[in-house]
Formats: C-alpha cells, structure tokens, sequence
C-alpha cells in the first residue's frame, strides 16, 4: 500500500468495503419532502462554521456532522493534486464560493442577460419553453412535482426507495449508512473530502432483491433542490438481481453561478443486480466540474457508466469500477467535446478484485478549436487472479489545428491467466472525407457534422433516444463554429 | 436540355502540370468515353472538375448550361448538378448509407422544405433492389468494410438518389470482376436519360462493351489528342496505347 | 525544492567527494571545458534527491531498490582476466572497453580511416576532436526521471567510444563495442556518441557485459546524432549480472530524411532502468524503437521512451515486447508528443506484454499528448498469455507444452529482431536470449 500514488487510491477503497450482506431493510418508501424553506445566509467561504450550519439547517444526526468535520480536516491536509492535474486548478478561489444556499437566495439573470449562444442551442435542441427559464437561471423554481411524484409512487409500489440525500441519511439511516462513504471514503481525493463537508441534493436509490426498476431514474426534475447541484451527494444501492437506471443532467447548457461543482457518487451492486448510471453534462463555461464516482460490484453484478461531457470549464471525471465478486463487469462509455477555452480530462479506473471480472472502456474525444481533451484510464489487475480481462479503447478527434489531446493511461497485470488490451489513436476527419461529402452536395460544415456524428455514432446509440438525438444536435452545432 | 463545357483547361498539382489544355462539350443524353494510359491526367481532370483541393486549374474554364463552375465550392457544384464517382471512394465511419444519402438529399432541397420519410425510404430501396444492393446495407457505415464491387454499386446507388444532370466516372471499372461489372453497367444504363450527361473515364475497354458511348476521346500527355465514335475504342484495345504515341501525338 | 543531502547520506551512497576528486584527478590530461562540466554535474548530482513515490516519471518503479551503497571505481583489468568472449560476427571494427578503461580494440580498415572514419575511444576523440566531441557530447538534455543519474555519469564518465562517419560513408559491417564491468562492486559509467553525417550508413552494436557474477553498477548513455538522409542502426545488447543496478540513457535526434533504428535487448540486471528519447526534428526524419525484455526471477526491467515530433512531414514507430517469467516486473511508460505544428506526424506506438507465470507483474503507461491535428498517432498496449490455439496446435503435433511455449516465446520475439538488416547479428542475439532460458531462475 506504500506504493499507492494519490490519483490511484487502489487499495482504499477494497478494504474498507464492508462484506456484511444487506439484510432487514425497512421496504417502506419514505416521505420526500420537496421544498426546504431557510432564510440563513450561510455566506460565502468555507469553515467550521459553515459546515455546523448545513448541518444544523438540515437537522441531521450528530454522526453525519461528525463525519462533515472529519471531513473538512482532510480537505484542508490534502495538497490540490497539480503533480498530476492541471495548474488551472489553482485558480479556483475557494473562499469567494458558496458552499450552502437556500432556496430562496438563488441569484437570477433576466431573460436579456441570457447569452444568444445560450438561447440559440435551447432552439436548435428543442427545449421546450418552460423549461428555458429554468436552465437558463431565469427562474429558480422548476415546476416538475406532477412529473416527479408520478415516477416516485410507481417505483415506490416496488419497495424502491427514491429520496434525496438528507432524507435519505434521517429516514434510511439502516439502508444506506451501511454503504456510505465506503466506496468512496472521504480522504480519497481533495474533492471528495470537500463534498464529503458539505453535501447537499443528490439522490439516494435503494432497489429491493429482484426489483427491476422499468423506467429510467431521472434526477432532472431535482434540479431545483438546493444549490443547482453544486455539491451533490449520490448513493445507489441495488440489491440482489435488481437492476436500475439512473439519469442525470441534460444536453441543455446549464447556467450556474457557482464556478464549482463537486459531486461525488456511490454505486453498490449486489449479487447479480445491474446499475446503469447516465451523465450528460454541459455546465456554462465558467464551471470547475471535479466529480467523483465509483461503483463497487459483487458477484454477477455488473456496473456501467455512460459519460457524457460538452460543457464547463474543466471538468476532471474518471468513473470507476471495483470488481469486487467473482465474474463482476464493469463499463465505461466516455464521450466528450471540448471547445475553445474548455478541458475535458475524463477516463476510468477499472480495479480487479476478483476471478473472472471483465472490464471494459471506450472513450471517445473530439477537441474543437482551441479545446483539450485528456483521457486518464487506471486498469489494476493484481496479483493471483485468473480468467480477468479488460478491453480500452480510445479515441480523439482533432478537428482544428490547435486543437489538443493527450492519453495518459495505467495498466497493471499480474499473472499469465488475464488478458488486457489497450488501444489508442488520434485523428482527424480527412480531407478526403470532407471532399467525398461535399461532392454529394453538403457543405464543408455539413460534412464535419456527419463525420463527427459518426465517429461517436457507436456510443451515443447507448444513451436513451433523447438525449441521442439532442447530443447529434449539439454536435451540429460547434461543428457550425469549427469550420472557417 | 443542359450542357458542360470544358474550355482549354489546364490543372496543376503543386508545380507540376497534369492536364495541359482540354477541351469538350457534353450535352444531356450524350455519353463520352475518355480513354487513355495511366498518368495521363485522366482522374486529374475529373476531380479538379469537382473542385478537389489538391488541385489547382491554372488557366481555361468548365462551364455548366453558361455559367463557370470554379468559382463555386465542391458542394456548390454538386448542388449545381455535377457527380463524381469516385475511383477510391472514401470510408465514413459511423455513418449510415441512409444517413448520408439523406442528408445529401436534404440539402438539394429548398430553406425550410423537409423531406418526406416515407418517400425518401421507398425511392431508396427501389433504386437499391436495382442495383441488387442488399437492403440491409443502408443501416451500414458508408463503404465501410465494402469490397471493390460494392463501394462502386454504392457509388451508382448515390447516382441514382441524387439525380445529377452530369456524371463524371472515375475509372468505375477498376477492380470489379465480370459480374460486379455487369451490374454496375446495367445500373448506369439504367440511369441513362435524355437529362443525364455522362463522362465515363476509362483505362479499358470492356466497360465499354456494356455501355455504349456515343463518343470516344483518346487523352495523352494531359490533352485530347483523337475523339471517334465507339469503333475508336476498339481501335486503341486493337492497337494499345502505344500506337496514341507514336501517331497521334504530335512530334 | 531544498533536501538535506549530506555526504554520508543514503542520497549518494558510494558517490562521495572524495570519490570524485580521485575520479577527476585521473582524467586531468583532457581538456579543461569537459573537467568544467564534470564538476558542476557532480554538484547537480549532489543536489538532486533520489526519485520520490510521488514523481510521476517514477511510477510503479520499486523505489527502494535504488541503492546506491556498495560500490567503487574499479581497478584496471586485463584481457585475459576478462575472459572476453568474441561475438563471431563479421565487423568492421571493434572496441573493448572494461571498468572505464580502454582494453584492447580491432582498428577499422585504413581505407575507412582515409575516408574520414573515426572508431576511437572517447578519451582519444576528446584530445583529438574537442571541437567535434564539445557540440555534441551529452548535449541533450535527460528529462524522463534520471536526471539525478545522468549527473552522476557525466561527473564520472571515464571512457567510451566515439564513432565518426563523414559524409556520404556507407559501412558495410557493423562496429563492435564492448563494455565490461569486472570485480565485486563494480561502478561503471558506458558512453557510446555517435554521429553520422549527410548520407552515411552505419550499424553499431554496444554490448554491456559483467565479467563476474559480482554486484555491479552500470550508468550509462548513448546518443545517436543522424543527419540529413543518414541511416544509423543501432543495438544494445545488454547482460550485466543478476545482482546488477543499471541505468540507461539514450538520445537519438533525427534530421531531415534520416532514418534512425534502434534495438535494446534487455537481459540483465537485478533492477534496470532505460530511458530513450528519440526527437524528429526535421521533415522525412524517421525513428524505430525497438526493444525486446526477457525478465525472470525477480528482475525489474523500467523502460520510460519518449517519441517527440517536432517537424512536419516526420514518423516514428515503436515496438518494445517483453516476456515476463517468474516473479518479474516491467514497467513500459511511453509518450509521444507532437509539437503544434508537427502536421501530417505519424507516430506509432506498441507495447506487447507475454505474461509465462502467474506471479509476473507488467506495467504498461503508454501516453500521447497531441497538439497539431493533421496527424495519425496510435498507441496500443497488450498483456497476455501464450496464446491458447497455438499451444495447443503444437501440442496436437506431439511437441509437449513447455517446449511449445518457448517456441511461442522465441516466436513473440521474433516480430522484434527480423526487423535488423543483419542475419550473423539477429542470430547472434538470438543465441544470447536462449542462453539465458538455460540459467535455472534466480541463480546468481
């Protein structure tokens, strides 16, 4: 364990997975109480202070605060991680930031101060216009309780509990207290501790044995909760042989005062049970997006995350797996775009635990103008494992001359019985292509388009209808700006 | 009734000049053969017809119904009624057969006009049972993994979508073996009209045998150097190339 | 970044003052630019701390094994104590140099002299060629991990070889040398400088050898310099002791239309750690890194490459196999780097991992950073096993497994060594890698 760098923090989170079998669960769904009226000001920077505050506004038990405090001691230890990271990371001000709002201190813009590039992408993506509003920072409120209550009584009549983080920790401490902060322990990384403080929102699934949850679980109508999001704290927990969806964010450009979100996600996925997690991200660009998340499977289960990321400043997101039961699977589908002044620097971590767990990573990149896009992946097969394979692939797509990219992969095996193969390339659409297209009569935007389009075509066919057809829309969109 | 002319043009690659002043008129319903050795300039002519990039016309002009097509971009051209079938067409990753040709398809049509679903997948499987492309082909990354055969079927199946008042084709028989040619002729034949003005640009003479140009121009060195009728074809596969050099050309 | 480092501490371990003025006193006859350079490498070696769990250029390297305890500047040895074997290839000329010192050689042809060819120690090359020598001896800069070890071999580099080829020379054999460190303890510090000017054509081949099975120390570098259209191939095949520590540095720099290859065979050592850098600096430059490992026991074999495209119109490729046996470890760390305006680069990388035993452990870091677009960049990394239908297909002709896997084996190496030019040198590495498969594992 001495070896263990920082950005791997292998071993962690595999010892302190707790073996005990989930057993006496209260299957009664709770209340979810959807407004939270404060009128505190918890201010801006980051203290003691703050974090007693959040705590006591949110009534939580004395053991959460603890676990705040504990936390916000590691987050002032930890070093920000620029040995590895980007320096941009220095120029986040943590003082300047709020760390707690309540709803009724959410800023506002007029519909005036709304950007035109902002409200050119709502028309081409189809937006409806109640929705604009909203994402758009004009209103805080979005009116979706009739939505979300009908999904919450129909999974609740299969025993699923659905609630957020607050209440999940008050109402379900027996359910959920058991995995939290144990996939992701709160020191293993700077952004994690920091959310580990201050957490607020996010959603806490718990899907009884055999429970397969038909419609996809969508945290879009939650948005309006505290903060936009800011510090959400996520924990999915499927039983045995349950299986889930779960959706979050949109193609929409999201407006957001705050420059920095630190989410942090957990998924546990008993014996057998299947978690599906989707992420479409597109943060303003002013946006510091620094997520953790990782999943722990168990025996037969099988954990897939499907990534996309288009917006926010920089985002740094490596989604990862711990195969933890024997012929556990794990998936990462990673796709994203950065544009000028943007860096995207995602991957995955695929931690082996087990005999005959597979792995699998495709990561896709598109940099346009000045954009960058990094891929980190970490893939760990220890020692006296048999039958472990694992699969990468990734890809960047340049489209302009300045445009960046950069691969920085680990892989470990230990033994002759696994198998990992790793690939990557970096092109750019060819001339050839382009002329090919534009002689069937589209312009040259149009061909870069279609070329764009179909080099992530494999993977957007993975996200639900909507969000695919409004991702080839978006596309279509920088890929306007990209050609001179 | 449309016309594309081809005046005294001369087309470079880099310094070097390949196309040397050539000349012709073609007319709707009129099919034009042009023969000649490898490196004469033959595909270089079709592409800097079509407004390839790597290739710069350096002085002369083409010219379709009056009004001269290189000041326009490739898509501006084609949109205009120019189709070049490529002698290496290019793979797309990703994108559909269908996609493609309907995006193509789309962008012939009027700001605001959609196009019809329904109509466009009936005319596209009409065209492709012609052409005896398997239907399941169109849900495919365009000549994707493709053999020889059939990107150049594919070729004829955009042909035939896009309804182009000129086709210039690029050496279409290279590499197709007797049966995949047949079908490729019998899809051109099929397309043949008194609205479609074809270049067939060939090494060979058995494409010929299919499809019977109304003329025959010989090229060398970068120019027309004999035009005939389809007799002239069988002259040169009777004679060779070299029998070009030593009389046509002059000294 | 301040670090305590005192004389006596672990962060210099044999390399004491006292060592380096001795070192410094013997070489006082050549010229006084190179003493300069020494000294303030000595100062820098000093200065710098040894590598740290949280250097990114280190990762996954066993830091503790880097001691530097134990060792000496060896006394002068004979040909006969060295019991040099001769490779049995024809040459054109050969080298042999042991415990930094010249030993004996086998000159190059006086034709060759005539035309300009220089196969000379590197002491001679600096009295004789100080111009020559100065602009290109340990001009480029290491900047992979081994600073701190590059110092250390430029303070106490004693002797080396230099090869010369003028203009438009073209060699028809290759040129030998020979490094060899000798007696328990054993520091030595190898220097290979080659330079080939407009045109030539060259193969040099480096062999480091321990004479005994003595702990050693080798810190050593090479530097290919390839002008404009030369063609330079180089190979290293390198078997020091099982108890050896060794560190390795290569810079190749690659001019218009030069064509560069070079081959490392790893054999030796008990932990190694080889860096090569190869830079395209000008249009039609073009660079083949090729390396093949065989590690058993409890081997560790670090290799850290860098292919940096600085021009347009440049390739490079690389190709580095290892096979792991028994409790061995490599760690493949490769980067390729393409300049912004470096268009039209294509820059391939490959790093194929044989895992033969259930306690081997390989480490792949292959990694791009690309910022001109017109390019075509792929890297791939692989780590398995013998492949199951092949050893079976022999199996079903009557070849029992152990014999089909070591011609499996010798098959996967293969890929590497049919890309030399030279049947006599292929087959000459060939035998070297089969007569380690004979050392029973772990023998000292």
């Amino acid at each position: 364990m001495s070896d263990v760098t920082e950005t791997e923090s292998l071993t962690a989170p595999i010892a302190d997975i707790i073996d005990n079998p989930v057993s006496g669960i209260d299957q009664t769904a709770g209340n979810f109480s959807y407004k939270m009226d404060y009128e505190f000001d918890a201010g801006t920077g980051l203290s003691e202070k703050t974090v007693r505050y959040i705590s006591t506004v949110k009534k939580e038990a004395p053991w959460i605060l603890d676990f705040r405090l504990a936390a916000l001691k590691q987050f002032y230890a930890k070093p920000m991680p620029t040995h590895w990271a980007t320096k941009d990371l220095e120029n986040i001000n943590f003082d300047k930031i709020r760390y707690y709002l309540s709803s009724g201190q959410k800023p506002k813009r007029t519909w005036d101060e709304v950007p035109d590039d902002i409200k050119k992408t709502f028309e081409r993506l189809g937006i409806p216009e109640h929705e604009r509003k909203f994402l758009a920072g004009v209103e805080a409120q979005f009116d979706s309780e009739a939505a979300y209550s009908n999904i919450k009584d129909v999974v609740a009549k299969q025993g699923v509990i659905f609630v957020n983080s607050t209440e999940g920790l008050r109402e379900h401490p027996e359910i959920f207290r058991k995995y939290f902060g144990k996939v992701i322990p709160t020191g293993d990384n700077k952004f994690s501790a920091l959310n580990s403080a201050v957490f607020s929102g996010g959603s806490f699934i718990y899907v009884p044995k055999g429970v397969k949850v038909a419609m996809p679980l969508q945290a879009y109508f939650r948005i309006n909760a505290e903060n936009f999001g800011q510090f959400e704290r996520t924990l999915i927990i499927a039983d045995e042989g349950a299986e889930v969806v779960y959706m979050e964010g949109c193609t929409a450009p999201k407006f957001s005062t705050s420059t920095l979100h630190s989410a942090v996600v957990e998924l546990v996925a008993l014996k057998g049970a299947k978690i599906q997690y989707i992420t479409v991200q597109n943060w303003a660009n002013n946006v510091f997006n620094l997520v953790t998340k990782r999943g722990v499977a168990h025996e037969e289960a099988e954990i897939k995350w499907i990534d996309c990321n288009i917006g926010s400043r920089l985002t740094m997101k490596y989604p990862g797996v711990v195969l933890k039961g024997r012929k556990a699977r794990g998936e990462v589908i990673s796709i994203a775009l950065a544009n000028d002044g943007q860096h995207q620097d995602t991957g995955a971590k695929m931690i082996h635990a087990a005999d005959e767990t597979t792995s699998n990573i495709v990561a896709k990149s598109i940099s346009v103008g000045q954009g960058r896009s990094t891929y980190r992946g970490v893939v760990h097969i220890p020692k006296h494992l048999k039958g472990c394979k694992n699969n990468t692939e990734c890809d960047a797509l340049l489209i302009n001359p300045n445009s960046r990219t950069d691969t920085y992969p680990a892989i470990t095996v230990r033994g002759d019985r696994n198998s990992v193969q790793h690939e990557a390339s970096v092109s750019k659409v060819s001339e050839e292509q382009i002329f090919y297209m534009q002689q069937r009569g589209l312009t040259e935007g149009q061909a870069m388009s279609l070329s764009v389009n179909g080099f992530i075509n494999d993977l957007a066919r993975q996200f639900p209808m909507e969000y695919s057809v409004e991702l080839k829309r978006l596309i279509d969109l920088e890929m306007e700006g990209s050609v001179g | 009734m449309s016309q594309l002319e081809i005046k005294d043009l001369h087309v470079s690659i880099g310094e070097k000049q390949i196309v040397k002043g050539l000349s012709l008129t073609v007319r709707s319903g009129e099919v034009h053969a042009i023969m000649g050795p490898n490196g004469t300039g033959k595909s270089t002519l079709a592409k800097a017809i079509a407004g390839h990039p790597s290739f710069r016309v350096t002085s002369g002009d083409v010219l379709l119904d009056g009004k001269s097509v290189l000041p326009m971009q490739p898509d501006e051209r084609a949109r205009a009624g120019l189709f070049l079938a490529f002698q290496y067409p290019s793979e797309i990753p990703g994108v559909s057969i269908a996609n493609f040709l309907r995006a193509a398809v789309q962008a012939r049509l009027g700001e605001g006009e959609e196009l019809d679903a329904t109509a466009y997948y009936k005319r596209l499987y009409s065209k492709m049972d012609m052409l005896q492309i398997d239907r399941k082909f169109t849900s495919r990354a365009i000549n994707d993994g493709f053999s020889g055969g059939e990107k150049k079927r594919c070729e004829i199946l955009q042909m035939a979508m896009l309804e182009p008042k000129f086709a210039l084709m690029d050496e279409t028989d290279s590499g197709l073996d007797i049966d995949a040619l047949r079908i490729v002729a019998d899809g051109i034949n099929g397309l043949r009209s008194t609205n479609l003005g074809v270049i067939m640009i060939t090494h060979y003479q058995r494409l010929l045998g299919y499809i019977v140009p109304d003329h025959v121009h010989v090229m060398w060195d970068g120019r027309i150097v004999k035009s005939g009728d389809k007799s002239l074809a069988l002259e040169l596969e009777a004679k060779g190339y070299d029998w070009v050099k030593n009389e046509l050309v002059p000294a | 970044m301040s670090s305590s480092v005192t004389t006596t501490s672990s962060a210099t371990g044999s390399f004491t003052p006292e060592l380096f003025a001795a070192h410094l006193a013997s070489v006082s006859h050549l010229p006084a630019w190179w003493l300069d350079r020494k000294r303030e490498a000595w100062a820098r070696f000093m200065a710098l701390p040894l590598p740290k769990r949280t250097d990114e250029s280190w990762r996954f390297a066993t830091l503790t094994g880097l001691k530097l305890e134990g060792y000496a500047l060896p006394p002068a040895v004979t040909v006969a104590e060295l019991g040099h074997a001769p490779i049995g290839i024809a040459k054109a000329g050969k080298l042999v140099l042991a415990n930094n010192r010249f030993v004996t050689q086998e000159a190059i042809s006086a034709e060759l002299v005539q035309r300009g060819v220089i196969f000379e120690t590197l002491q001679n090359a600096l009295l004789k060629h100080g111009d020559l020598v100065k602009s290109h001896l340990l001009a480029q800069p290491v900047k992979q991990g081994s600073e701190k070890f590059s110092a250390l071999h430029t303070a106490l580099l004693g002797d080396g070889a230099f090869v010369y080829l003028p203009k438009g020379v073209e060699l028809a054999e290759p040129l030998a040398v020979f490094h060899y460190a000798a007696g328990a303890g054993a520091a030595i510090f190898p220097h290979t400088l080659i330079i080939a000017e407009q045109g030539a054509k060259a193969t040099v081949v480096d062999f480091f050898r321990s004479a005994d099975e003595g702990a050693h120390f080798a810190c050593g570098r090479n530097d290919l310099y390839a002008s404009h259209g030369a063609q330079l191939t180089y190979v290293a095949a390198q078997t020091w002791s099982r108890e050896t520590l060794s560190f390795q540095s290569n810079a190749t720099v690659a001019r218009r239309d030069a064509r560069v290859q070079s081959l490392n065979l790893h054999l030796g050592g008990r932990q190694s750690r080889h860096e090569s850098h190869s830079q395209l600096q000008a249009p039609g430059a073009h660079s083949e890194m090729l390396a093949l490992t065989v590690a058993h026991g409890s081997q560790e074999f670090d290799q850290r490459t860098l292919q940096i495209h600085q021009a347009p119109h440049t390739s490079s490729n690389l190709l580095y196999k290892n096979a792991l046996l028994d409790s061995a470890k490599t760690i493949f760390s490769g980067l390729i780097v393409v300049d912004p305006d470096a268009q039209k680069t294509d820059a391939y990388q490959s790093n194929r991992n044989l895992m033969l035993s259930d306690d081997a452990e390989a480490n792949s870091l292959p990694g791009l950073e690309i910022q001109a677009n017109d390019v075509r960049c792929t890297h791939g990394a692989t780590s398995s096993r013998i492949d199951a239908e092949q050893e079976f297909y022999l199996q079903a002709r009557g070849v029992p497994k152990d014999d089909a896997d070591e011609l499996l084996t010798f098959g996967f190496f293969e890929e590497v060594l049919s890309k030399l030019d030279n049947a006599p040198l292929h087959d000459a590495l060939v035998d070297l890698i089969k007569l380690k498969f004979k050392k029973p594992a772990g023998a000292s």
